[in-house]
Parts: structure tokens; sequence; C-alpha cells
């Protein structure tokens, strides 16, 4: 899973967002590290919708322009902890050895 | 559900220009595509621009592009693959055929014209209208590689018309190569008939394909005996071509295009098999790349399917 991914469906985690405020949402729990172009991001999420871990909560318009809404499915919710606890395993190879007492980084 | 925010937020004074350049910039994606969420798409783009711009950015339009491609390439898979890759090989051949009888227009107008209207029927989707035209071409190719008066009298060898130099047509490598090409057209076309109502058409852009094409060698000696950057450019536009369909088949996870890079590739190893050892060490490093690209096309979209990356 790539990293722009994982925080879209990580920021979809709180309820339902329309694009704009997915990319906003995601450049915040990024740290402004994730910035999507919209390009990026619709694509993105066509291939989510496809994939069955998101779907369209419903649509607005807002001043005579449609938005959609996504919210996770309860596969995405679920590949998103996966992929959550994978790298929570993954960081801990390395921060379990530096940060034990007596390590020569500690 | 319809909510009234009070007027939209224009993105400062420069919102006029830059909507405008991002509606060019959708037109990428394709119409249907559009008509659903160009402008959920548009309305997410002036919201995240700056107040002051008025251009899109190098790395948003590179974006939009990109992904206007790639779903054009996935919208594309909602016809047949086999039946919509044998129409795509077909139609390419039957460029390259026009391409190659262009430079002798007023040697054989009758038969540019004939071979340019059954490039258009294909483009179009008029399979059954194309297959006796493309015929009647067909015949009248072979009865000038074999030097006969077939259909009508045509002055042989027939020489190229300015700016084009050098051979008769067909005068180099046998007469094999250029039936086998016109027959997988009518054999493609055939396979076609019965299930025209579900073809495509197909772009007008493909016609630009014509010009670069016209003079190359059917007998494939173009490095050996070819003007040089005529030959480059020819050879550039093919190997693009070829990249865009490895590319095209791993986003779409999709064999048609490696379908249709196959198609073509037929008649090409016929010309090298019928001209076996006469070919310079460059006309075989073009093969080699042909066929390697063509693999390409053809491993990708099951690779990818197998390693779907989200």
């Amino acid at each position: 899973m790539s990293e722009p991914t994982y925080f879209i469906l990580a920021c979809l985690l709180d309820g339902p967002l329309h694009g704009h405020g997915i990319i906003k949402q995601t450049l915040e729990l990024s740290e402004n590290r994730v910035k999507l172009p919209v390009g990026t991001l619709y694509g993105a999420l066509d291939r989510l919708a496809a994939s069955g871990l998101i779907t369209v909560d419903r649509e607005e318009i807002v001043d005579g322009r449609p938005r959609r809404y996504f919210r996770l499915t309860d596969e995405g919710k679920g590949l998103v902890t996966a992929e959550a606890l994978r790298m929570q395993q993954a960081s801990s190879v390395v921060t379990g050895r530096i940060l034990r007492p007596g390590s020569a980084f500690s | 559900m319809t909510v009234t925010t009070g007027p939209r937020v224009r993105s400062g004074a420069g919102a006029g220009p830059l909507e405008r350049r991002y509606r060019r910039l959708l037109r990428s994606y394709p119409r249907a595509y559009r008509d659903a969420y160009g402008r959920e798409l548009l309305a997410t783009l002036l919201e995240v621009a700056e107040p002051e711009r008025t251009l899109p950015s190098a790395r948003e339009s590179f974006s939009l592009v990109t992904s206007g491609l790639r779903t054009r390439m996935i919208h594309m898979t909602g016809r047949p693959a086999w039946a919509d890759g044998i129409h795509l090989g077909v139609l390419v051949l039957s460029i390259a055929h026009l391409a190659t009888l262009v430079p002798y227009a007023t040697s054989i107008p009758l038969w540019v014209g004939l071979s340019a209207l059954a490039v258009v029927l294909i483009m179009r989707g008029r399979v059954r209208l194309a297959l006796p035209v493309v015929t009647l071409v067909a015949v009248k190719v072979c009865a000038i590689t074999l030097g006969r008066p077939w259909l009508d009298l045509t002055l042989l060898p027939a020489m190229p018309d300015p700016p084009w130099s050098g051979k008769a047509l067909y005068g180099g490598g046998g007469p094999v190569a250029p039936m086998v090409g016109y027959a997988l057209v009518v054999l493609g076309l055939l396979v076609l008939a019965p299930r025209q109502r579900g073809l495509g058409r197909r772009s007008w852009l493909w016609l630009f394909a014509v010009p670069p094409l016209a003079g190359a060698d059917p007998a494939g000696f173009d490095f050996s005996d070819g003007p040089w950057p005529h030959t480059a450019i020819r050879v550039s536009l093919e190997i693009g071509v070829l990249l865009l369909a490895v590319w095209a088949g791993h986003t779409a996870r999709d064999p048609r295009w490696a379908v249709a890079a196959g198609v073509r590739l037929v008649p090409i190893l016929t010309v090298y098999a019928e001209n076996f050892g006469l070919h310079s060490e460059r006309d075989e490093a073009h093969l080699a790349a042909l066929v390697l690209l063509t693999l390409l096309a053809a491993a990708v979209p099951y690779r990818a399917k197998q390693h779907i990356v989200l």
C-alpha cells in the first residue's frame, strides 16, 4: 500500500469526507508530507472504490457543483488497520533496539 | 441533498483564467467521466488553488493529464479485450499499408484513395464496408509485388513522388510479407464483421501516424537504405506507441494493447524471415526492440493483476 493511499484511508476513519476535505486532512495527518494533487486523489478514490475499500456515502450540491462524500467500508477499515499494525510491528524492530537501556543509541 | 453556502468563493481575481485552464486539462479525461465528475473535480481544483494563482502548477497539470489518460485506458476496457485488440491491430496495420502507398500517389491514385477509405472505415468501426475495399487493395498490392496487370494497368516500376526518393514500390524484399500483412487485415476484418455493433470508434488522431510512416521501406531495410532523420522519427514513434501500450496494459491490467501490438508484429517478423540475413545490425536491433516491447506489453497485465498496488 502506498503512503498516499494509507493516509486517504486513515483520514476516512473519523467519518465521511469530500475531496477537498481529504486533501486537507491528509496534509494534516502526514505533518505536511503528503500533499495530494487533485488528479492523483480522484484516481486513488476511483481505484479504492473499485476495490471495495471505500464507497460514496452521499452526494451534495454546493454552489451548483456536486460533491461526493466518501466513507470507509468494513473491508477498507480492516485493511488500513492491518497495515497500521504491520508498520507498528516493523517500526518496533528498530525502536525496540535503539531505545533499549544500555543500547549504543540510547 | 442541496446545500447553499452563498456565492462561491473565487480564488482571487485570477479564478476565470485558472478555471478555463483547468477545464482544458480536464479534457484528458474521457467525456463520460467528465460529464459525471468534471464539475466536482473543477470545484476541488479551485478550492485548493492559492488565491492569486492564474496558471495551474506543473505538478497539478501532470497529475491531471496522467490521471485522465489512466481513466481513459480503464474506460476503454468496457469492450471485449480480444475483439478490441484485433480492431486496434488491424487499424494500425491498415495505416502502415496506407503510409507505404502514399509516396506513390500520382502513380496509383485510385489505390491510395481506396487504402485511405479503408483506414477511415476501420477507424469508424465499419468493418463490413471496409472488407471489400481492403480486399481490392490487397489484390492490387499482390499484383504489383508479382508484376501482374490485375484489376487495372499500372506502369511498373512505380517510383516515388517528390519529396520522397528511393526504391520503386515493393522494389525491395519479396512478395510474401506484403501479402501476409494484407491477409492479416482481411482475416481480422472477417473475424470482426459479425461483431461490428460492439466495436468502438477510434480517434482521428491516428491519421497523424501516416506522415511519419510514409516512405518506410516495406522490406524493413530502413537503417540500411533509408534517410536517417525520417527513419529516426518513425522508429521513435513506433517505440513510443509500444511504450504507451505497455503502460496502458499495466494501468488497466488488460491485454488488448498487447493483442494489437502482436497483430502489428506478425508482418514485421515475416519481412525479416523472408529477407533473412540481409538486414543490417541496426535493422535487427530495431526488430529486437519491437519484439521485446510487444512481449513486455503481453506480460505486464498479468503481473499487474497478481501484484495490485493500492
